[in-house]
């Protein structure tokens, strides 16, 4: 224990003076020229990734950072830590630094014409960043593909459980609901089956009218949490959680035994429509949607709901219109994301969404952060990615990612990023130094 | 100081990288061939099997100097990912051997759950994919790209039929399944079909269901019995049917029970016991008493790990001796991973017989093979004794 407290502030000053330099160098460069820098970083993955791996010894361009090789063969490690120096770090650190001024400028000019348009340049840059990191590989298109529709489910929780503070297991529930809607009605639309027959669209139609089944299947699985959101009004705490675990095993077993949808073999066959464009978009608006209705007015009457439920009904909050709303608000969002993760695979059953799918989307929930719109973006990127890198390891990787879930759970229990508002103006306007609102 | 630190940890990185590259070059064109299995998850001891089936055949070919393609000895590779019994990780495991380990076959995964995902991808990507285990028609339908090792259970259904009709001249059937589980409900519903086609609307007397992790089937069973039915058909995992059996034997049904492939495993005869002995179920191979390759196969695996393989490792084992005749009947190896790939593919579907541990297997009508079943009687000492064979 002496040695522990000993060398502690030790540490800290070490801690600190890493992060004064970092201030000095880095705490005035906007995000703008992050993301300028991450372009460049791939635009150079993409020419020299391959030939540079392969004089480094490795046989592809790493994946994921190099985690798949360096967990398969260890041997490779040096080489893997490199590549992700060179490739990413240095030219992201060096053009973010060469262009810190200039973009501050470009920023505060951009600001000034319109917030709008700002955001929009700042999106299309993080997109292009995606698309040209992800042009490598196909393998880095599913997974982001499947990491930005884990975003858009943790975000729905996290409205219920973070925000309104309701313990709800009934999310698989609602991603079923959409992803069974969504695929059914893509299937008739446009797909020669012999369950519903075809309407037989043009093909042509088919993203155009994808959006609309999206939304549609979002409304259905927000019909479906009605049934969740009444006795929401009567119970609380554990009994809440008992009944909307009932709803996702009521959900799951009515699709076992609905032949229509194919019973427990599930449904194959759904045109291929959620490419990585429409999936960002959709991540994209159902940030900036939830993020709105947080941060309303009517949001906060939620986190009046969670503090003291008697309070805020004394205080006119109509706290059963703050449920009900939620509730169908959130179960839209599942829906929509599982609406567009049946089109990722082409393939739905519903053994997919029973506890294992409820354990993935709390854990990606309470691992980024309760209340907080960052934290489950963070959680939900943090867990994909990590359960993407670490699969090599098969079992440990079940050992691991649980440890790390309780050391943040003791550390900080209501997450890594909890009780943060998410501000896009704070996040794109040109910076000081000395950080960040220091 | 810490400048210096980086600096020095930067040297030792490049130095270390340099010098390790150039150990792993100069290697010559690998078989690379991919494993997608579920070696976490709801069925590990599946995965389990797959991966011991498919290390087995890789130390066989080591010990052989490497697969002979035309002449040509090549060195064979194998990468195995783990799907962690998820469509979507199924889906991305199939992804990344296609696309990054870039894979000349992929075998696995088992069940249809990750199969049917990972088909699509295999098919999109038009890689050779071989799926051991999985039942359910949409793997291979309309899918060129993807075969499967395993009869499927339209075939399956019928043989039990058959047996049972001929073994016992039985009119009264009862069935017990579980709703929730996509093989059993498939192979109930096949079985009473061919059963009502033999004897008539109606003869299945009792058609019970339960779901997934049930473990008292009381009410299914005395509703069963009550019906009078001269034999119970139970298509269920092992371990509920060993509760299944006792059970039922506790309700006074002293009768026949008879059950599917699913049967088949290691851990039947621990869980069962003495109840099930003098049952019968059909599979695709029986370990007692079998002879010549599957005999050399069971013993291996047996020594190598200490119990009998399996069904599941017995048909990897064929999906690598498929993979491997096709690559051989393949000729020649041009290094286009394209051109090989569709090269395999094509060698693949043309395969007329395969000499396999589960069988002949005869994929000239499609990519599911016409292969015979085997009726199996659990005997006294707990042993799978092979009893008849049924073939299409």
């Amino acid at each position: 224990m002496a040695a522990v407290s000993e060398s502690l502030p030790e540490q800290k000053r070490w801690y600190h003076s890493l992060a004064e330099k970092w201030d000095d160098w880095f705490s005035d460069i906007p995000m703008l020229a992050w993301l300028v820098g991450g372009l460049l970083s791939v635009i150079l993955e993409y020419f020299v990734g391959s030939p540079f791996a392969r004089m480094l010894g490795m046989p592809k361009a790493p994946v994921l950072f190099g985690f798949d090789i360096a967990l398969k063969t260890p041997i490779l490690i040096p080489s893997a830590l490199l590549y992700d120096i060179i490739i990413y770090v240095l030219p992201i650190l060096i053009v973010a630094r060469a262009i810190g001024n200039v973009s501050n400028r470009i920023a505060q000019w951009l600001m000034d014409k319109s917030i709008v348009l700002a955001t929009l340049v700042h999106i299309v840059l993080l997109y292009a960043v995606l698309q040209v990191w992800g042009d490598l590989s196909d393998y880095r298109v599913l997974v982001l593909k499947l990491t930005l529709i884990a975003i858009i489910g943790t975000l729905s929780l996290n409205v219920i459980n973070g925000y309104m503070g309701e313990f709800s297991c009934s999310q698989p529930g609602f991603i079923a609901l959409g992803a069974y809607a969504a695929s059914v009605l893509s299937i008739i639309l446009f797909v020669n089956n012999d369950l519903f027959g075809s309407l037989n669209l043009p093909a042509s139609l088919a993203p155009f009218l994808f959006p609309f089944i999206l939304i549609l299947s979002g409304l259905i699985s927000a019909v479906g949490a009605l049934l969740v959101a009444v006795p929401s009004f009567r119970t609380r705490g554990d009994y809440l959680a008992i009944i909307s675990l009932a709803f996702t095993f009521i959900v799951k077993s009515l699709l076992e035994n609905l032949e229509v949808f194919g019973g427990p073999r599930g449904l194959s066959g759904q045109p291929d429509l959620s490419s990585l464009p429409v999936v960002f978009a959709w991540t994209m608006i159902s940030i900036w949607i939830i993020n709105n209705y947080v941060t309303s007015t009517f949001g906060k009457t939620m986190n009046a709901v969670r503090d003291g439920e008697m309070a805020a009904n004394a205080m006119s909050i109509d706290t059963r219109k703050t449920k009900m709303v939620t509730f169908l608000f959130a179960a839209f969002w599942a829906g929509v994301s599982g609406g567009l993760l049946a089109h990722v695979l082409r393939y739905v059953n519903p053994s997919s969404f029973g506890i294992q799918k409820l354990a993935e989307v709390l854990g990606m929930v309470y691992f980024g952060g309760l209340n907080s719109v960052v934290g489950s973006i963070v959680g939900a990127v943090g867990m994909n990615i990590l359960s993407e890198a670490l699969r090599p390891l098969e079992i440990y990787k079940w050992i691991i990612i649980p440890i790390m879930i309780i050391l943040i759970m003791i550390y900080r229990p209501t997450g890594l990023i909890a009780f943060r508002e998410f501000n896009v103006k704070n996040l794109i306007r040109p910076k000081q130094k000395k950080g960040p609102e220091a | 100081m810490k400048n210096k630190t980086l600096l020095i940890v930067m040297t030792i990185l490049l130095i270390g990288s340099f010098f390790l590259s150039s150990c792993g070059q100069a290697q010559a064109q690998t078989i690379k061939i991919g494993v997608n299995a579920e070696l976490t998850g709801d069925v590990p001891k599946i995965g389990e099997g797959t991966k011991y089936a498919a290390e087995m055949w890789l130390e066989d070919v080591k010990a052989a100097g490497g697969l002979e393609v035309g002449g040509k000895k090549y060195p064979v590779e194998l990468a195995i990912e783990d799907n962690e019994s998820k469509a979507e990780s199924a889906a991305a495991a199939n992804t990344k051997l296609i696309t990054q380990d870039e894979v000349l076959i992929i075998i696995g995964p088992q069940a249809s759950k990750q199969a049917v995902p990972a088909g699509e991808i295999a098919n999109n990507y038009e890689t050779p994919m071989i799926s051991p285990w999985s039942t359910n028609p949409n793997t291979t339908k309309d899918r060129p790209w993807v075969f499967r090792a395993c009869f499927l259970d339209p075939f399956q259904g019928p043989v039990v039929a058959n047996f049972v009709t001929q073994e016992f001249g039985f009119t009264k059937a009862g069935v017990l399944y579980d709703v929730a589980s996509d093989y059993s409900k498939g192979l109930a519903e096949f079985f009473k079909e061919a059963w009502e086609k033999q004897h008539g609307a109606g003869s299945v007397v009792a058609y019970e269901s339960f779901t997934t992790k049930d473990t008292d089937f009381s009410a299914q069973l005395t509703k069963i019995k009550d019906a009078g039915a001269e034999f119970l058909f139970t298509p269920q995992y092992y371990n509920e049917v060993g509760l299944i059996v006792k059970q039922a034997h506790q309700l006074g049904f002293n009768s026949p029970i008879v059950g599917s492939d699913s049967w088949g495993s290691a851990e039947l005869i621990p869980l069962c016991g003495s109840d099930c002995y003098g049952l019968y179920f059909s599979t695709h191979y029986a370990a007692a008493g079998a002879t010549g390759a599957t005999k050399a196969f069971i013993d291996r695996y047996q020594q190598k790990y200490g119990y009998v393989p399996d069904d599941v490792a017995a048909l990897t084992w064929d999906a690598f001796g498929l993979a491997q005749m096709a690559i051989q009947n393949c000729g020649k190896l041009t290094g286009d991973l394209k051109v090989d790939r569709k090269c395999v593919r094509d060698a693949l579907s043309q395969i007329k017989e395969f000499d396999g541990i589960t069988g002949k297997m005869d994929f000239s009508q499609g990519n599911d093979p016409i292969k015979c079943a085997v009726i199996v009687k659990i005997d006294d000492q707990g042993q799978f004794t092979f009893y008849k064979q049924a073939c299409p």
